[in-house]
């Protein structure tokens, strides 16, 4: 029955008279309108345009411009400091990547390059590559994102700008309600301009740097809160190229006794973060003292000295008063590796305003002395322009 | 005697492990979620919550406190549409819980996700991404929890995920998402009643994020104290923003509860609307620690605010 309908139906269909050309124009065009609006719509419905490209599967990127204009003791120069480009993304279900590529007046290099595991049991991550070695509080993060503009000398003098590290971490999240995270790293070396050792070359196992470190935390109260970091990284044994006219030896390459090498560090942060305050209120106290011990080196005659011990660190207090400003104090304590006598003090003032999310103005001005006789007293304004574009994210490590 | 002890000991150290492992354990976003998931779970589950529910929910601060609830848990219900990029992706990085990773687009990958989001009728889908509009979101605007019809769907998703994950429990869970809509629905019918002396009212809100809001209620909102979503306000902004308050006879400005009041303070002296604070999340406000009474908070807050209290 339904069929002899069907018949009918389309012999009647055929058997109607074709509509004048003009009015068959205009409801296709209305047609074909509807269905691109109606195309339209759906697209929306599903989120972003069917990906039918292999483009599809590209990381997501993101970059960071930060530019600064520096003025020490009367003598001032725009600086680029870096256009720093991120990309990253999953690798296959067990396994994400990223990479940080850094453009600056020192040429382009590739400042983290990481494979990180996602599927690993037992609370276990591991990640390899050129990393941010996690020693410390501050020493691993970014430039562009510390409190304030330069990276306290006490970083730079222990550890060598950013704790970047050629080799492997693993973390372990210890199953407990309470927060404890325990890292342990192998490296060719930490710190990328950390001349003790290079990237280049192989090395025996003792000649690697070992990192491990223990952080853990503490809710206080509702809106007080503490965070607990201890860390060393050893180096067993240091080759230096000595210098064959100063000590005669015939092998250039050598190895002295007694050439370890260990920088501990403690860090300890205090947060206040008023209930309704979110990311942009409240105050943070971060404080970190490290300790470095070693034989250090001639830098004329490649020969070793006596074992140094050397301590530097910060603290410095920040407070949030609303979504765009922010402003604190940092001092400074660095003592001479190779003098622990020689004592820099250095005490800054930074202000920050987060204009949006994606930009940042930041001021601050530092004085800085070194306790030797006749040393005059250093000055620096600097005010830092920052923007990100493309992909931004919150990393748990930048909170 | 001795070996009924142990016996009796041995069978309560099971019973207890095994009733343990038939415990879901859920880590909600945030508190009218956990509200909710506790009506449906009942007994089965476990939950956690992670904001307050008094921050702005675009800044919810990740407190390491959180990770050990997000490793362990069976489950977390979130509301999506990028809404907690602030927080869970970043705890879920740390959280090693294979059963749920950060993810770029939707948060959270992995069978333990439960996204509230799925089959929101989403408003304000964005039709060119960039910067330049402030910080929007790629998937619509994620402020649909502030419409109380959207409590079914979150409902709904949540008694999907739950199981999913405990199919066991399945019936009990389709048990208690029947008398929760039913109580919901219930409340619905009376908020609409509630809401009908709001239709055509002309409002503006500190940011934006209540078009849902105004969707429930029939609220016209004309313009943000922001200037653009995320983007604060300047002075030459609200200079305008009142110009067109006045030409507009806008009567209410919708101050949520995160933001200092000094700005619709002024706003309201200049142009005599009056002042409804409202809350983004549960718990925003004593004593709205659900779902029901959140939505009822706002509501009487926006009608207080226009002398219509119910």
């Amino acid at each position: 029955m339904s069929r002899s309908l069907s018949y009918l139906l389309a012999a009647s269909l055929i058997a109607l008279p074709a509509p004048p050309a003009l009015a068959q124009d205009a409801p296709a065009a209305d047609t074909s309108s509807l269905l691109k609006d109606l195309q339209q719509r759906v697209l929306k419905l599903e989120g972003a345009p069917a990906k039918s490209s292999l483009n599809a599967f590209n990381p997501a990127i993101g970059m960071a411009l930060d530019a600064a204009f520096r003025d020490s003791n009367d003598k001032a120069a725009f600086q680029f400091r870096a256009a720093e480009l991120g990309l990253s993304a999953p690798v296959d279900p067990y396994l994400k990547a990223w990479v940080f590529i850094t453009g600056s007046n020192g040429g382009v290099g590739v400042e983290e390059a990481v494979l990180e595991t996602t599927a690993l049991p037992h609370n276990l991550t591991a990640r390899g590559g050129r990393l941010f070695a996690s020693f410390g509080r501050l020493a691993h993060v970014h430039d562009h994102e510390l409190p304030v503009v330069e990276r306290p000398l006490s970083l730079d003098s222990s550890i060598g700008g950013e704790t970047q590290a050629d080799g492997l971490e693993v973390s372990w999240l210890a199953p407990t309600d309470l927060y404890l995270d325990a890292t342990f790293g192998v490296y060719n070396k930490m710190g990328a301009e950390n001349d003790r050792q290079d990237n280049l070359g192989a090395r025996t196992l003792d000649e690697f740097t070992y990192l491990g470190r223990l952080n853990t935390y503490l809710d206080l109260t509702d809106t007080q809160n503490v965070e607990l970091g201890v860390d060393a990284a050893w180096t067993p044994k240091r080759s230096v190229t000595e210098d064959i006219a100063v000590t005669g030896s015939a092998n250039a390459l050598t190895t002295r006794r007694n050439t370890w090498r260990t920088l501990s560090g403690l860090d300890f942060t205090y947060r206040h973060q008023p209930s309704g305050g979110g990311l942009y209120k409240g105050l943070v106290w971060g404080t970190e003292v490290m300790q470095n011990t070693e034989r250090r080196f001639g830098p004329a005659s490649r020969l070793p000295t006596d074992r140094v011990r050397a301590y530097s660190g910060y603290s410095y207090v920040e407070l949030k008063t609303n979504r765009g400003w922010r402003g604190g104090l940092m001092a400074d304590l660095t003592e001479d590796q190779d003098d622990p006598h020689r004592l820099t003090k250095t005490l800054t003032a930074f202000l920050t305003y987060d204009v949006t999310e994606f930009q940042r103005l930041r001021l601050t001005y530092a004085e800085g002395l070194v306790n030797v006789p006749g040393a005059v007293k250093n000055h620096t304004v600097a005010f830092q322009w920052t923007g990100l574009i493309g992909k931004h994210v919150h990393g748990f490590r930048d909170r | 005697m001795r070996s009924n002890i142990i016996l009796a000991l041995s069978l309560s150290i099971v019973g207890a492990s095994a009733a343990s492992a038939l415990t879901l354990n859920v880590v909600a976003t945030l508190p009218e979620l956990a509200d909710i998931a506790s009506r449906i779970g009942g007994e089965h589950v476990k939950i956690d919550t992670l904001a307050r529910g008094t921050e702005d929910i675009h800044q919810v601060v990740m407190r390491p406190s959180l990770v050990p609830k997000l490793n362990k848990a069976d489950a977390v219900v979130y509301l999506g549409l990028t809404v907690e990029h602030t927080f869970l992706p970043g705890l879920l990085n740390v959280a090693a819980n294979p059963e749920m990773r950060e993810d770029a687009v939707k948060q959270c990958a992995g069978p333990g996700c439960i996204d509230c989001s799925e089959g929101v009728k989403v408003l304000e889908k964005p039709s060119t991404l960039s910067r330049s509009e402030g910080e929007i979101h790629p998937s619509g605007n994620p402020h649909y929890n502030l419409d109380p019809e959207e409590g079914l769907t979150i409902a709904r998703n949540i008694a999907a995920g739950f199981s999913r994950l405990d199919s066991d429990h399945a019936a009990d869970y389709r048990k208690n998402l029947k008398v929760y809509l039913a109580e919901l629905e219930a409340k619905i019918v009376l908020w609409r009643k509630w809401a009908a002396p709001l239709k055509g009212v002309k409002a503006v809100s500190y940011h934006q994020d209540v078009p849902y809001l105004a969707r429930f209620t029939g609220l016209e909102f004309v313009g943000t104290l922001e200037v653009k979503p995320g983007v604060a306000p300047t002075p030459s902004h609200l200079e305008k923003l009142v110009e067109r308050m006045k030409q507009d006879k806008v009567a209410l400005i919708v101050r949520e509860k995160q933001f200092a009041p000094k700005l619709p303070g002024w706003m309201a002296e200049k142009t005599g609307a009056k002042v409804a604070v409202i809350g983004t999340m549960g718990k925003a406000f004593p004593g709205t620690d659900t779902f029901i009474k959140m939505s009822e908070h706002n509501l009487q807050a926006l009608l207080g605010a226009v002398g219509k209290a119910p």
